[in-house]
């Protein structure tokens, strides 16, 4: 594959980052964040809020550098390794999600269990590519 | 200057490395199996899996400032963006250490102190080292 083709695809996995954020903000009143850590201490709610913030701000950085500077995931040796990270990342996720979460909760949305598999999927090969490319 | 900073980031690596082994052992310090048994099932799968791209991403972290210490020196744009990346992340987990978190309720015991100190320092010098490198990547090489 060339490289003006995996930039492209770069940018596609940025759009796709994007939606990931607000995807996000969509689910914490959707799946009761706030209700189901009412009962926990502080400092549970606290960890909690933060890692979620913390993947937001990496998925928010990942979304900008594909939109912005694709071309940086590709340029050198360290964007490759980058690029390596991020297909363990998402290809982890769909991992995760298929052997962790609980099938009950996912057959109860099923349409958005397989579009988010999809979609890590997807980012997974795009990053994959990027990093396993020849400039 | 630049011998200086390449020891300074295999501390940094060091450093995030007894990080990411010694947050293995967070979950049992802080009781968090204990604390989380009342959350549904699906929100303790978020939890975990949250920690874990968190962790992950300290280990990322780890490899780099030891596996491309040259990488990090080389005045590269994208050296830049790394360092100000990582600068930002610990910045803000030191701003969540003074003024976020509310550990009031974790054990005042004499090895939670020096955890929390030990870990406080360790912040501290990675969200001003990385500055220090993201300074050296915008152009404040001598």
């Amino acid at each position: 594959m060339n490289a003006e083709v995996i930039i492209w695809l770069l940018r596609l996995a940025g759009l796709m980052c994007t939606g990931l954020i607000v995807a996000n903000f969509v689910a914490a009143p959707r799946l009761g964040y706030a209700r189901n850590l009412a009962g926990s201490e502080n400092l549970v709610r606290q960890i909690f809020y933060v890692h979620c913030a913390y993947i937001v701000f990496l998925i928010a950085s990942l979304a900008a550098l594909c939109l912005g500077w694709p071309e940086l995931l590709l340029a050198d040796g360290m964007g490759r390794v980058v690029s390596g990270f991020f297909a363990v990342f998402w290809g982890s996720r769909v991992v995760v999600q298929l052997t962790y979460y609980d099938k009950i909760e996912r057959r109860k949305e099923s349409f958005w269990d397989v579009f988010f598999l999809l979609v890590f999927l997807t980012m997974a090969v795009i990053f994959a590519a990027a990093a396993l490319t020849d400039q | 200057m630049k011998d200086l900073l390449n020891y300074g980031l295999m501390f940094a690596g060091f450093g995030l490395t007894l990080l990411v082994i010694a947050s293995l052992w967070i979950p049992k310090v802080l009781g968090w199996k204990e604390k989380l048994k009342d959350l549904s099932p699906l929100m303790k799968e978020l939890w975990w899996t949250y920690s874990f791209y968190v962790w992950a991403s300290n280990c990322f972290f780890a490899i780099l400032a030891l596996g491309f210490r040259d990488w990090f020196l080389s005045g590269r744009p994208s050296a830049a963006a790394m360092a100000g990346f990582i600068c930002f992340w610990w910045s803000v987990r030191i701003y969540l250490q003074f003024f976020g978190f509310d550990f009031d309720e974790v054990d005042d015991t004499r090895a939670n102190r020096i955890a929390k100190l030990m870990l406080t320092l360790l912040f501290l010098y990675l969200m001003i080292f990385f500055a220090i490198i993201l300074w050296w990547n915008l152009g404040g090489a001598p």
